[in-house]
């Protein structure tokens, strides 16, 4: 069963005044599976956030239509099974984490003892313990991060949604996202996040969209969107000292880049070029190999492909 | 229902802590204790009219600090939660738009029922120490003074569910002007020759709340004066101008709730 469902989708605001028309979702459809953990990518202005913002009833949708577990978008029904941390989210600053996770138990129709245990058992979870009786206010961005992840998770959601969770964080901030994420996902629900760090969407992520323009370019398996064929090798050359300079001339030359340094030679070759012959022609020079490194195309060469395809129609204005 | 009760009382608890952080209620709290010892000053110099001064100062604060401060309230709670962007949290919970807006009102009316509160303390304060009991008729002014509080947040509120904190505080302030001369704008009808002028007197009355029926002290009620010195209007005028401010308050929070449900939170 599909816990997102998505159906051309779009969104057109108008601008203030002068009315002019902003087209930031032109049809966008996608689908998500119970139990996926679902990566949204786009450049800035693509539409990313309002896809989010659609899905959480907190824009109109223009045309097109969503269904969040079944129950159609915006809808009471839709939310209750849901939890939602906004971009770089903000909360009322004079609360404690726990007061904040009462509020959205309260919100979310939980008992005073249900969302008391759950509260203490997320505080707990996110790494929050310490702080437990600081005012948000005093709250780092990390720290104010975890508290949004643990008021969107009060409800015990079947669905996560975190647009750009990892947004501003340190390296130990995104690894703890990342396990909560996991976390999330080893317990069966489904989690659907944007993001702007690429290499996390690709070890996080079972399926991934890329949306452009306000459109889905790609969307599948992160394996099978990235082009499987070799991009690029790179060779490690060890030279000797006595090496003939035409021969290191003749080898750097069929590199796509090259790149000497003391005693050794570094070579970028293009996907096409027989590895194996340059291989030879360094032995043949003189030459000793001590790495050789296929490089596959990633989800980031992917995605500035599309991004570079779009030129000029990152700008949604029109 | 009881599940809609508990959101609303949430909202409004969350609303009323958070106005309890505002500094500027305290500074009227204290600018209306002023107000009442001034009035002391201003009654020592007065023959035998202590009590007097004392009274209609007290009154007079209620009202227009009152309603000052649910101006000021009434746009900064609302919009507040725009501005900072912690409606995006709030708003993906499983609770209605109106249910939002509502809680946001009812905890407005907290925060000024204390406000109101006080600044009637502070007046209770002043007459004891002139050696005079609040009197039947200063309650019911009172009453009438809360209810126009609250009317006048419903008046704000509206207007912060679609317009700047600028606009909302301009409009919010003309309509509370206009609505306390609504005996001004009746006489303009009665006697001026001017087509345009009655036009536009008739159509101030029909969209206006009338706040006079709140502020009668002074003026007259069915042809008789009333004072709260001497001869003022009973509980019965106090419940029919109650009904009039609460019937004003729900038509106002309804069309809020209708804009705001429309709204794109971007």
């Amino acid at each position: 069963m599909d816990v997102i469902t998505v159906t051309d989708l779009a969104k057109t605001y108008r601008t203030p005044f002068r009315r002019k028309r902003v087209d930031a979702l032109r049809g966008v459809s996608f689908t998500v599976a119970r139990g996926e953990v679902f990566g949204f990518l786009g450049p800035n202005g693509a539409g990313k956030t309002t896809t989010i913002r659609c899905l959480m009833g907190l824009c109109a949708i223009t045309a097109g239509k969503a269904e969040i577990l079944g129950a159609p978008v915006p809808s009471r029904a839709a939310r209750q099974r849901m939890g939602f941390l906004p971009e770089q989210p903000y909360f009322y600053d004079y609360l404690t984490v726990s007061e904040l996770l009462d509020l959205g138990g309260r919100l979310a129709g939980m008992s005073g003892a249900a969302r008391r245990a759950r509260a203490d058992q997320l505080i707990v979870r996110v790494g929050l313990d310490h702080a437990r009786g600081l005012p948000l206010k005093k709250f780092s961005k990390g720290m104010l991060q975890r508290a949004g992840l643990a008021l969107a998770l009060i409800n015990d959601p079947e669905l996560v949604v975190l647009d750009e969770p990892m947004s501003g964080l340190d390296p130990i901030g995104r690894k703890e996202v990342r396990d909560l994420i996991l976390e999330e996902r080893d317990a069966g629900k489904t989690v659907f996040f944007s993001s702007h760090i690429l290499s996390d969407v690709e070890s996080l992520c079972d399926r991934v969209a890329i949306c452009i323009g306000g459109k889905i370019k790609d969307i599948g398996r992160p394996r099978e969107l990235v082009d499987a064929t070799t991009v690029e090798t790179e060779v490690r050359l060890a030279l000797a000292d006595d090496v003939d300079a035409a021969a290191v001339e003749a080898l750097a030359a069929r590199g796509a880049k090259s790149r000497r340094t003391a005693g050794e030679l570094l070579l970028t070759l293009a996907g096409g070029v027989d590895v194996d012959a340059v291989l030879a022609a360094a032995h043949a020079a003189g030459g000793k190999v001590i790495a050789v490194t296929p490089r596959h195309e990633t989800l980031e060469d992917l995605f500035l492909r599309r991004v570079a395809d779009q030129g000029a129609t990152r700008e949604v204005l029109r | 229902m009881t599940a809609s009760l508990a959101r609303l009382w949430a909202i409004a608890l969350n609303t009323f802590r958070e106005a309890a952080r505002i500094k500027v209620l305290y500074a009227i709290v204290i600018v209306v204790a002023a107000v009442n010892l001034l009035a002391i000053a201003l009654g020592e110099m007065s023959i035998s009219q202590q009590t007097r001064v004392a009274r209609d100062f007290g009154i007079a604060g209620v009202s227009l600090f009152g309603s000052l401060t649910a101006i000021f309230v009434g746009i900064v709670l609302l919009y507040g939660e725009i501005q900072k962007r912690t409606i995006y949290s709030i708003i993906s919970k499983p609770l209605a738009r109106w249910e939002f807006v509502v809680g946001k009102y009812l905890g407005m009316v907290l925060v000024l029922t204390a406000l109101v509160a006080a600044f009637a303390v502070a007046m209770a304060a002043v007459l004891a120490y002139q050696g005079v009991a609040i009197s039947g008729a200063v309650g019911k002014a009172l009453v009438l003074a809360w209810f126009e509080v609250l009317t006048v947040a419903a008046i704000a509120v509206f207007f912060s569910s679609f317009s700047s904190p600028f606009l909302s505080g301009t409009f919010a302030l003309a309509l509370w002007a206009i609505g306390r001369v609504t005996p001004d704008l009746r006489a303009a009808i009665a006697s001026s020759e001017t087509a345009w002028i009655r036009w536009v007197a008739k159509g101030a009355l029909a969209i206006v709340p009338d706040l006079h029926v709140f502020s009668i002290s002074g003026g007259e009620v069915d042809g008789a004066h009333v004072s709260v010195h001497s001869s003022f209007v009973d509980w019965g005028y106090v419940a029919a101008a109650a009904g009039h401010g609460a019937l004003w308050i729900a038509a106002l929070l309804v069309l809020a709730c209708a804009i705001f449900r429309k709204r794109d939170f971007v």
